[in-house]
């Protein structure tokens, strides 16, 4: 079973007018279920694209997208994923429960059974005391936690997230990445994670899928295989191969990579 | 309580600077040049500011009723029109935005019209509103002169509101439309949940406007259409007695300013409850 099918697909944007763009050319990429996948590549490799695509916010000029052995669009329609922005689109004139029982009411669940889950996942997301705050309270970390809370409300089978992390510190950042981790094991979510971090795919991947940009396309993809995930593996020799590997391979295979490099701080 | 300080300050002022400027303002103007640059300081122009207060106590006509009752009068019947004009106005408005902000193709064919509307000169517009929707009827109401008049007001109060809300309804970023598709809410809920609620901020500054502009087009309409009883009326025939009775004409004014000072209080009673999580408030960090 596969959480999600991405087969041949090619995006162009503005197709036939001047400023034509190919976002995506025959791209293809299966997500197993309960697997955790980051994109990664460099500015204007369609990352994003390939990630709005599996949520059907936009539609592909050619090839298919399966979400949970559905179409992306009845996929979408079923609320069968959650997702994250870079920024956390908290709507400030809600509370931070309501923000999280919004995707629940629009489902039509009942009040108090949309209210004890929000509940559950701001427990989750460890903000349960911060629940009648409004967002604009509440800083950059904690408000993308609420997002996080807010995606997962509905127990969806896939979680997407765009940069999720994109804008908060380093230390904020590494401390969610741990979060996300056992939110994730705990629910059983897979994941497919876009970012621009070498460490952060790294740490937290099963599989980092590496693209080039023009036209955008998938270059390699890098297993990972780290046996434990907690803040030593940061340290460790097999991670440093993996983040070195994931270098190379956004640099383009065939160029060799300094040895000295291995193991520097990235 | 800092606010009504405030306001009592900003009528202060008001008072100093009319005593002020009869103080040591030339009682027939200062003319440079041969064009006249400041008013005329006298009391037919510039009465005391206690002679007006002193007029609203006063009969109309001798042996008539006092001032203030007429002149109050006068402001409820304009309010009924304001009222019409300005929830017509409104809800007409509302609706152009909704249309504009769902349909592009409306947005670019309409909004120039919109626009354009609010150059024609009222004065014109009125015996034409009159004469088309003379023969019209409600059942068994017939259009009445008021009603010539409270669609003036509305056509004056719809612009803001239009655009106003239009900008407000386009003001949620891309990232949370795209969170609303993605819970696979449609249109309306789309508009409910997220535009609407992000519209607020950009209508209630648009309903003040609006308010102002349906007092304004109410009095001229009334003025135009000739219609009887209201404030509008008061001040043209108030202002023919203008050299005999100058302070009489400034008792209609404080009228005409009441209605606007009760059309924006009726605005601020609707947005404080609606506004009240959009204050300024202390973030929390961990």
């Amino acid at each position: 079973m596969s959480a999600v099918v991405v087969d041949t697909v090619t995006k162009v944007f503005n197709q036939g007018r001047p400023d034509e763009v190919v976002a995506l050319a025959d791209v293809g990429l299966t997500v197993a279920d309960g697997e955790f996948v980051s994109l990664i590549g460099p500015s204007g490799c369609g990352k994003s694209t390939l990630l709005r695509l599996i949520a059907d916010l936009i539609a592909p000029t050619a090839g298919s997208v399966t979400v949970a052995q559905k179409t992306a669009g009845e996929a979408r329609k079923q609320q069968a994923y959650g997702i994250a922005f870079q920024q956390a689109g908290l709507f400030e004139w809600r509370t931070v429960l309501r923000n999280v029982e919004l995707p629940l009411e629009l489902r039509g669940m009942s009040r108090a059974r949309r209210r004890s889950r929000a509940e559950e996942m701001l427990e989750l997301v460890g903000l349960a005391e911060f629940a009648g705050h409004y967002p604009a309270q509440l800083s950059g970390g904690m408000q993308q936690r609420v997002a996080i809370a807010r995606a997962l409300a509905v127990q969806p089978p896939l979680l997407l997230m765009d940069e999720p992390f994109g804008a908060l510190d380093e230390m904020t950042r590494e401390r969610l990445q741990s979060e996300l981790l056992a939110i994730c094991a705990k629910t059983g979510t897979s994941t497919v994670f876009v970012t621009h971090s070498i460490s952060e795919a790294v740490f937290l991947s099963n599989r980092v899928v590496v693209m080039s940009a023009r036209p955008g396309r998938i270059t390699e993809a890098v297993t990972v295989d780290l046996p434990v995930r907690d803040d030593s593996v940061r340290q460790s020799e097999r991670y440093f191969a993996c983040v070195t590997a994931v270098r190379r391979a956004l640099r383009g295979g065939n160029v060799s990579t300094p040895r000295t490099e291995e193991g520097v701080e990235v | 309580m800092r606010r009504v300080l405030f306001a009592l300050a900003g009528v202060a002022i008001f008072v100093a600077l009319w005593e002020g400027y009869k103080v040591v303002g030339n009682p027939d103007g200062t003319v440079l040049f041969g064009v006249r640059v400041l008013p005329r300081a006298d009391d037919l122009s510039m009465p005391h500011l206690w002679t007006v207060l002193q007029r609203l106590g006063r009969p109309e006509l001798t042996g008539g009723r006092p001032v203030w009752i007429v002149v109050l009068q006068a402001c409820a019947f304009t309010l009924g029109i304001t009222a019409v004009g300005f929830l017509a106005g409104t809800v007409f408005g509302l609706l152009l935005a909704v249309l504009m902000q769902q349909f592009r193709i409306v947005e670019r064919g309409l909004l120039p019209y919109v626009i354009l509307s609010q150059t024609v000169p009222l004065v014109a517009l009125a015996p034409l509103i009159a004469g088309w929707s003379g023969g019209l009827s409600f059942g068994p109401y017939p259009w009445a002169d008021w009603m010539t008049v409270s669609v003036i007001a509305a056509y004056l109060a719809f612009f803001p509101v239009a655009v106003g809300m239009l900008r407000g309804l386009q003001s949620p970023a891309a990232s949370g439309v795209e969170l609303m598709r993605s819970f696979a809410a449609g249109w309306w809920r789309t508009l409910v949940k997220l535009r609407l609620p992000s519209a607020l901020p950009y209508l209630f500054p648009a309903l003040r406007l609006a308010g102002a502009a349906a007092v304004v087009g109410a009095v001229v309409g009334e003025i135009s259409t000739g219609t009887r009883g209201g404030i509008g009326r008061l001040i043209i025939e108030y202002s023919r007695e203008a050299t005999s009775d100058p302070a009489k004409v400034y008792t209609a004014m404080l009228g005409a300013a009441l209605l606007g000072l009760i059309v924006a209080a009726a605005v601020s009673l609707l947005e404080l409850p609606l506004m009240r999580h959009r204050r300024r408030v202390e973030v929390v960090t961990l």
